[in-house]
């Protein structure tokens, strides 16, 4: 296993394992915004920015995506990995200077505030990281979001811009989102959620004793599609809200309906 | 009229297919070739060609003249350009008026007219020939030799004068790895910009693990002003598919991309043809020549997104994804194409490989200097006199480039800066124009090889807007992945516009340097990496431009609206009225007989007096 020193730490790690693996391993934080485990990586954002030795001289690299396959010496405070970190989230500052999860991460890196003027337009705060649009694609398999324009243009958005079909209302990408852009908005009256800001709406599966929302209906029928669900008294409770099936159980285990010998699960 | 035969299975059937051609092109040596590039095209050469060819179809059984379209023969400011043989008579600036007499005269009568042939504007010496003009005599055509000669068009053309032999002498005599040392010892560096030597590259690709290989050729040529691969492809197709199979046979690749811009249709038509031609007699596909050797090239569109002149993104395009750059940690030798072992080169490089082939790696490793051996072909451009493609041997001065190649600088204005590298080159200045080209020498100014733009700029031009063009132009071809390339170029645009308009601030030139830092050592790809060179040079070398516009409020090129002013000369001005009546903004007051004034509060800048002036007295101040 090859190994890697970190600002003087010596940590072992696998072949093809990148520098942040080696960084989270020996306990040192390095900031990032478009890196998740969960997705392909992209090294879009640049704020991971690390310093590699090169022996006569040193290389600028990024600790997300740089894979290990040799001993290798990288510095993370040093003043020059400091000064482009720095560099690369005051430009982002400039860019989306409302977010507060943005400020808070630059707060944690020693940026206070940016010296530069807002020259591009961001959508709602969007740093334009793409974890949104990894996560529909890799994790959800769906791709109803992608860049569109190219450079100072770029954006993310629903194809043409319209509510797109494809959209199953999950709302992976607003959990993903490292500065609030995506949200999940829950209109109840029309019992449908909306991913904002791409307009796509969803019917909502509502709870059958309550109208509490649950989750979008298609999320539902994707989750139901993996169970095996034989038992009608499972789909009865998946019609119910985490709250109503939590009260419906107890009262079933107070009517004391309960087969001890089939591991405590209630049977009606 | 020689047939080709249907396939060719072996060495020995090329061979004499060569030979054969040989004999017929003796047995007719009349010919007419026509530029067909870029730059004549423009000017109507197609034209000129047919109406050769109906001459030349009218002009009996006794004599048989051949008409041929040819590639760029480079000397663009001088076109259309019409060579005829024998005597290889160079005429220039041909009309349509002029083909019957140079058909009567000329190819009928073997007589010289002497109103088309090039006059040496300092000596007023005529030029029959082409390598008597010095815009051609300081030159060393490798790549651009056969330029101009063969018709691209024509499989056969290109056999005669020796092509697909070096190909031959690979099969039939050279391992792979003897195919990746020549070109070891030729020092071949990569014309696409980045310099990295050919053979490492090959070698990398060639040892890389996995059985399936690609070879790529990167025609996806997009600087400004830039049209030396585009003049390859366009003239001499073959040479370029003769490279790619002699690489593919050194690595091991069965398989080749180009990958040309679609706004280059003549470069995607003539390769098209090629591809064509070659599979269909036997120097592209399965067993080669009869070896166990194959080999075949399919063509890519790219859209014209510049930024897919850089690998990883030319990748991602080919495979039908957006055209974005990744991190080349992984280098693409290793997993390129599909993730497979991918071995890209220039359209440029891959035409130097067969001349390296047939004369040995010694012959090109002779022409050069120590770490930058043979030719580069650069577009020269600007504000030369004679602008057009030129190849010259490494090592040679900027100077000679600029005074002999290009015959000095137009209207006898004064040099101020070359800027090579493409847009993310640098501006060289007048004190380093004895500075060598050569990949390190360059790279030491601030600028780079780069492709091989080579734009020459006079005294008229403002460095600050120089660097704000090529900015701009980096900024809208951004792929926008990256932060620093994205929000960092436009943070250096915003600055550079507010130095342009005289809003510049102190401090100004200090912040352009850190982004600069930032952008350099940040950025995901090469375009972000360099792309702030235009800014670091300006400043390196033209420090005072930057001041003038910030602290003086003025542009000493007189170049950005409003950091300068029109003012009448008194005794120049003859009182016509011109001005005053073009003036859009009533800002002119005189009479007749009387000295014109502008009236600087009411002036608006836009320039109108000074063009319209007919004894130049209007004055920028």
């Amino acid at each position: 296993m090859p190994t890697v020193i970190i600002d003087g730490q010596k940590v072992e790690v696998e072949r093809d394992a990148t520098v942040l693996d080696a960084a989270k391993k020996a306990g040192v934080w390095i900031p990032t915004l478009c890196y998740h485990p969960a997705v392909s990586i992209s090294g879009s954002c640049r704020v991971c920015m690390v310093e590699l030795d090169r022996g006569d001289w040193r290389q600028l690299i990024t600790a997300c995506n740089y894979p290990v396959r040799r001993d290798i010496v990288v510095y993370i405070s040093s003043d020059r990995a400091e000064r482009a970190r720095r560099g690369v989230m005051e430009l982002l500052l400039a860019r989306s200077p409302e977010s507060p999860e943005l400020k808070e991460l630059a707060e944690r890196m020693g940026v206070k505030s940016t010296p530069y003027p807002t020259v591009t337009e961001s959508q709602r705060s969007c740093i334009l990281c793409g974890l949104c649009i990894a996560v529909c694609e890799d994790i959800i398999g769906k791709a109803a979001i992608g860049y569109a324009g190219r450079g100072v243009d770029r954006t993310v958005a629903s194809p043409f811009r319209q509510p797109s079909e494809d959209c199953i209302g999950c709302g992976a990408c607003a959990a993903v989102c490292p500065v609030g852009t995506i949200k999940v908005r829950v209109h109840e009256e029309q019992e449908e959620v909306e991913i904002s800001p791409f307009k796509s709406r969803g019917k909502l599966l509502v709870c059958e004793q309550c109208r509490a929302p649950i989750v979008s209906t298609q999320v539902g029928e994707q989750a139901l599609g993996k169970v095996e669900m034989n038992r009608e008294e499972f789909r009865e409770l998946m019609r119910l809200c985490p709250k109503c099936r939590r009260s419906k159980t107890a009262a079933r285990l107070e009517a004391g309906n309960i087969d001890k010998q089939r591991g405590g699960r209630v049977v009606s | 009229m020689i047939s080709v035969p249907a396939r060719l299975t072996s060495p020995s059937d090329i061979e004499n297919l060569a030979n054969a051609l040989r004999e017929e092109s003796r047995a007719a040596p009349r010919s007419v070739r026509v530029c067909i590039g870029t730059g004549c095209a423009a000017k109507g050469s197609r034209r000129l060609y047919e109406l050769f060819l109906e001459a030349a179809t009218q002009s009996g059984e006794d004599i048989r003249v051949e008409a041929k379209c040819v590639g760029c023969h480079g000397f663009c400011e001088r076109g259309p350009i019409v060579v005829i043989e024998p005597g290889e008579v160079f005429y220039q600036r041909v009309e349509e008026p002029d083909v019957p007499e140079i058909f009567r005269e000329t190819v009928l009568g073997g007589r010289v007219i002497e109103g088309l042939l090039y006059e040496d504007p300092s000596t007023g010496k005529k030029a029959t020939k082409a390598t008597e003009i010095p815009f051609y005599n300081v030159q060393e055509r490798v790549v651009l030799g056969m330029n101009g000669i063969v018709e691209p068009t024509s499989i056969k053309d290109y056999i005669a004068r020796d092509g697909y032999k070096a190909l031959v002498k690979v099969l039939t005599s050279m391992t792979p790895e003897e195919v990746v040392s020549q070109v070891e010892v030729a020092g071949l560096r990569g014309r696409g910009g980045g310099g990295f030597p050919t053979a490492r590259k090959w070698r990398s690709c060639r040892e890389a693990e996995g059985s399936c290989r690609y070879v790529i050729c990167n025609g996806d040529e997009g600087d400004p002003g830039a049209f030396m691969d585009r003049s390859i492809m366009e003239g001499n197709p073959h040479s370029v598919i003769e490279g790619m199979a002699i690489g593919a046979y050194a690595i091991g690749a069965e398989q080749g991309y180009i990958y040309v811009r679609n706004e280059y249709p003549l470069a995607v038509e003539h390769l098209k043809v090629a591809i064509t031609q070659a599979r269909e007699i036997g120097l592209l596909g399965k067993n080669i020549l009869g070896s166990s050797f194959s080999f075949d090239i399919r063509i890519n569109r790219g859209g014209g997104a510049f930024v897919c002149g850089e690998s990883t993104a030319l990748m991602a395009s080919l495979e039908g994804r957006t055209g974005e750059p990744r991190a080349k940690y992984v280098h693409t030798v290793e997993s390129g194409l599909w993730g497979k072992p991918t071995n890209l080169n220039n359209v440029e490089t891959w035409a130097n490989v067969p001349a390296i082939i047939n004369n040995g790696g010694e012959w090109f490793a002779n022409i050069g200097t120590e770490k930058s051996k043979g030719t580069k072909v650069f577009s020269l451009v600007g504000k030369v006199e004679n602008t057009g493609l030129v190849e010259v041997p490494m090592g040679i001065t900027l100077r000679r480039i600029v005074d002999e190649i290009g015959g000095g600088i137009r209207d006898g204005k004064l040099f101020k800066a070359v800027q090579t590298g493409g847009p993310s080159g640098g501006c060289i200045p007048a004190e380093h124009l004895d500075a060598r080209v050569d990949f390190d020498e360059l790279t030491k100014l601030g600028s780079m090889m780069g492709s091989g733009g080579m734009i020459v700029m006079d005294e008229d031009t403002c460095m600050v807007n120089v660097a704000k063009y090529f900015t701009d132009f980096l900024q809208k071809e951004s792929c926008g992945k990256c932060t620093p390339c994205r929000e960092g170029l436009s943070q250096m645009l915003h600055i550079l516009n507010r130095i342009a308009r005289g809003e510049g601030e102190v401090g100004d030139v200090e912040e352009l340097g850190t982004l600069a830092e930032i952008l350099e050592g940040t950025a995901l790809c090469a375009l972000g990496k360099t792309a702030a060179n235009p800014v670091l040079s300006t400043i390196r070398y033209f420090r005072d431009e930057y001041d003038a516009h910030i602290l003086d409020r003025r542009c000493p090129a007189k170049e950005c609206r409003g950091l300068f002013r029109y003012e009448i000369d008194a005794e120049a001005c003859k009182a016509c009225g011109i001005c005053l009546k073009n003036c859009p903004a009533d800002a002119i007051t005189g009479e007749k007989k009387v000295p014109h004034t502008i009236n600087q509060e009411k002036c608006t800048l836009c320039g109108t007096c000074w063009e319209k002036c007919p004894f130049t007295a209007v004055l920028k101040i």
